[in-house]
């Protein structure tokens, strides 16, 4: 390295993922070269930045032999820069040769076929497909971390519920990507407003309003890709594959909030727009206001919005009989979670502050789930991950109908977005088919009272 | 791909082929003051970014020499900073703040295009050179890149070296002026100001909080530019606030090669992607880090909270305390001095498909 100066302040106070990252700079991570039998074989289905960055997380976990054996992915070309990625900073616990890559639909089956029952298979493709891979891998008795949301719609919730308790049944650890879950700075916030540090709560608040996001704004379709693989590609943008822009991007602040309430909401009310809509073609609103209420009648507003150009705000609050609390500050990690006396977050006020650095969530959701894998405890987060999946769609249902949505209705709502996808393949018609126009249907809140669109 | 790119393009593709040459070269946007042939002409002026309401105030820096780096006896002194050296710099002018939102989202966040949109505004020759260096953005950012500390006003951060060389092309094609991150000699001439102390204002660290933002008074956050006292030149928040970019690799040793023979406009021109140079410290840096002639190096760990594989070449997720300023030099260099030397860097940063 150099001796080039650092920051030091802002990386020993501020941020927390110093201690993970240097393991990996120490050489901590083990040797595949251990007793066969240890070793945990793990297998990508979905090769985008989030798999690879959670294969990057799993092959870091500090405490046993791991390794990456199989892949699959519907475009090739994000397989072979997924894998090269990997293989860059992973290359011992790299064992992918060119018979254990699949791209296709079905890719998924031969990918966990490579695994035995109790190693681990990552689900990290847009939602749509968790169903139908969670079922597979159940089938095959295999561990599973999946990326939130886990669902989009009520009917695949239904799903989701009724195969959570099937995986449990047969004891199988399973993680959800809600990682703020895992921040252990969060934990002891929760811990104190379990308490009492801040009263009841009265009120909580969560933010993302960030600018353009992702692939919620998407452009006309080229001429070079067919209009599956497009939404596929864009998967923010169509609410079949990802639930939009509400359940991909507001989840964790939803999930955050509900945590710290240690309830979920009855019901929900909402606002939403498209204000610029260009030549957009995506299903997206790009502002969402939502009003959620717990059974005892507390509020949490949740805002979201990526118009650019304006204020910026991606944080979560509480507020309660004898003062507030920032859930996280600033993104997901690192949360800064502290206590205040009042309401105004002035620093004369502040009772509780984590003194940090926090360990980074993505990690340590990995390294909790792996540890539940090899001690053998009960591990299984898919009831919790699909309430919180749930509660967004609700909530998005309610800006884009335009209606009041209670959790009961969410719940038995009859629309399936996209029915039939094990039937998928790569020459299939696309789950949402576009207009004359070449642009797809749009939530019509009022009109469409019913159904999203 | 980029839902502005269709319109555009069609639109360029209708040019004649006889007005290439003016479609490369248009002529500069008029504004008061921002020409000069020689230094004496150089005045203060504001550049405009068409089609937003951003400017960016412009001062003018004297050619001079000056003593680069810090003496042994300097308190908080690294090695890197020695030996100290002569260094000659011809004339240019510096932005007199940190780059703020207000203009870096212009780019970032294509405001200028929108707005072009939305009001049914023809992009001119300007506009369509310097939309490229927008279209050829990736996918957005997952995060609120303020981090909830402010927006107009404030200075931007979290970019990389690349993102804001790439600001610079952009804005040199939207107002056809030559602008570039300064190199790490322009940066400590026009920060010193002719001084020769460990800050602008002198040695006495307690006298620190009138002229910067640092760990002990900013609250845990960026503040809004010029706040603070300048420097003798007018420069504001050269110390402090957010670190700012110059073109430099971090090289320990580099100043060795100068301390037999003066060095004239030296840049350490980068080759790998770490370690690069900010300067002037941060908000949530200590005293030693803001000093005039401290150096501090990217790291890999700045990009620690994308959680995305590869991660983004545009953005680093946890360096809220860097940012950058521009400067524009007197005399514009060539194509060839820049594709060689001003705008060299490697290796080259791009997306993946």
């Amino acid at each position: 390295m150099t001796n080039a100066n650092k920051s030091r302040r802002e990386f020993l106070k501020n941020t927390g993922r110093v201690a993970a990252a240097s393991a990996l700079v120490a050489g901590v991570v083990p040797k595949v070269h251990a007793a066969e039998s240890n070793t945990i074989n793990v297998a990508l289905i979905g090769c985008g930045g989030r798999g690879t960055g959670a294969v990057a997380n799993a092959l870091s976990v500090p405490n046993g032999p791991i390794k990456l054996v199989a892949m699959a992915d519907v475009f090739d070309s994000r397989l072979k820069s997924s894998y090269e990625n990997l293989n860059r900073k992973f290359a011992e616990q790299m064992d992918v040769p060119a018979e254990r890559k699949f791209v296709s639909f079905d890719g998924y089956k031969s990918a966990m076929d490579c695994l035995k029952p109790g190693d681990v298979v990552i689900l990290t493709t847009p939602c749509a497909f968790r169903g139908l891979h969670f079922s597979y891998a159940i089938e095959k008795g295999l561990n599973v971390f999946m990326e939130k949301p886990l669902t989009a719609d009520a009917p695949t919730s239904r799903l989701m519920f009724k195969l959570g308790e099937e995986s449990v049944k047969k004891n199988l650890k399973v993680g959800v990507g809600l990682m703020c879950r895992h921040c252990k700075a969060r934990q002891e916030l929760f811990d104190r407003i379990q308490s009492g540090e801040i009263g009841d709560i009265t009120l909580l608040r969560a933010y993302r309003m960030a600018g353009p996001t992702g692939s919620a704004a998407v452009g006309p379709k080229p001429d070079n890709i067919s209009e599956l693989l497009y939404q596929i590609r864009n998967f923010h943008g169509f609410l079949w594959a990802s639930g939009g822009a509400v359940s991909d991007f507001l989840i964790h602040n939803i999930d955050e909030s509900c945590w710290m309430k240690n309830d979920w909401p009855v019901q929900a009310k909402a606002n939403g727009g498209r204000h610029y809509r260009g030549d957009h073609v995506d299903q997206n609103f790009d502002s969402y206001s939502i009003e959620y209420t717990f059974g005892d009648g507390t509020k949490l507003l949740v805002n979201g919005r990526t118009i650019p150009g304006c204020h910026q705000e991606f944080a979560s609050y509480a507020h309660g009989t004898k003062g507030s609390a920032v859930i996280s500050s600033r993104a997901h990690t690192p949360a800064k979670p502290r206590i205040y006396s009042g309401h105004n977050f002035s620093k004369q006020d502040l009772t509780w502050a984590f003194p940090g650095p926090e360990p980074n969530p993505y990690q340590v959701e990995w390294n909790d789930l792996i540890a539940a894998i090899r001690n053998d405890e009960a591990y299984n987060e898919v009831e919790r991950g699909t309430k919180a999946s749930l509660v967004t769609s609700m909530g998005r249902m309610a800006a884009h109908t335009g209606q009041l949505i209670t959790y009961d209705e969410m719940l038995n709502h009859e629309h399936e977005f996209a029915p039939n996808l094990d039937k998928l393949t790569l020459a299939a018609a696309a789950p949402l088919p576009s207009g004359d126009s070449g642009k797809y249907p749009i939530p019509l809140p009022g009109i469409n009272a019913n159904r999203e669109y | 791909m980029h839902p502005w790119q269709l319109p555009v393009l069609l639109i360029m593709a209708c040019s004649a082929p006889a007005n290439l040459a003016a479609e490369d070269h248009p002529d500069p946007l008029k504004i008061p003051n921002a020409d000069a042939k020689q230094e004496s002409e150089m005045k203060p002026y504001a550049e405009i970014i068409e089609h937003s309401f951003a400017k960016i105030e412009m001062l003018p820096i004297p050619a001079g020499k000056f003593l680069m780096g810090s003496p042994h006896r300097e308190n908080g002194r690294n090695v890197d900073e020695g030996p100290q050296h002569l260094t000659e710099i011809p004339a240019f002018w510096m932005a007199k703040y940190e780059i703020t939102w207000d203009a870096y989202e212009v780019w970032m966040a294509d405001l200028d295009i929108l707005r072009r949109q939305v009001s049914n505004i023809k992009p001119n020759t300007r506009d369509k050179l310097a939309d490229k260096f927008q279209l050829t953005q990736p996918t957005k950012p997952y995060t609120d890149m303020t981090f909830g500390m402010g927006k107009r006003g404030y200075p931007a951060i979290c970019m990389t070296q690349h993102s804001a060389r790439i600001f610079c092309k952009w804005l040199t094609a939207k107002t056809g002026r030559y602008y570039r991150l300064p190199t790490e000699a322009e940066w400590e001439y026009a920060c010193r100001a002719g001084t020769t102390t460990s800050y602008h204002f002198g040695d006495d660290v307690k006298q620190l909080k009138n002229y910067a933002w640092y760990y002990d008074n900013s609250f845990d956050s960026y503040h809004k530019v010029g706040k603070k006292k300048p420097n003798p030149w007018g420069l504001f928040d050269m110390h402090g606030n957010v670190a700012e970019w110059v073109l430099d690799q971090h090289v320990a040793d580099y100043y060795q090669q100068f301390s037999k023979k003066p060095a004239k406009s030296p840049l350490a021109v980068p080759k790998k992607l770490y370690p690069r140079v900010v300067r002037g410290g941060g908000w949530s840096d200590d005293p030693p880090l803001l000093r005039s002639a401290a150096r501090e190096g990217s790291d890999e760990l700045w990009k620690g909270q994308d959680p995305q594989l590869p991660q983004s070449i545009w953005y680093h997720t946890d360096a809220l305390h860097v940012g950058f300023r521009i400067v524009r030099p007197l005399l514009t260099p060539t194509p060839q001095e820049r594709a060689v030397k001003w705008d060299k860097s490697e290796p080259e940063q791009k997306d993946e498909p």
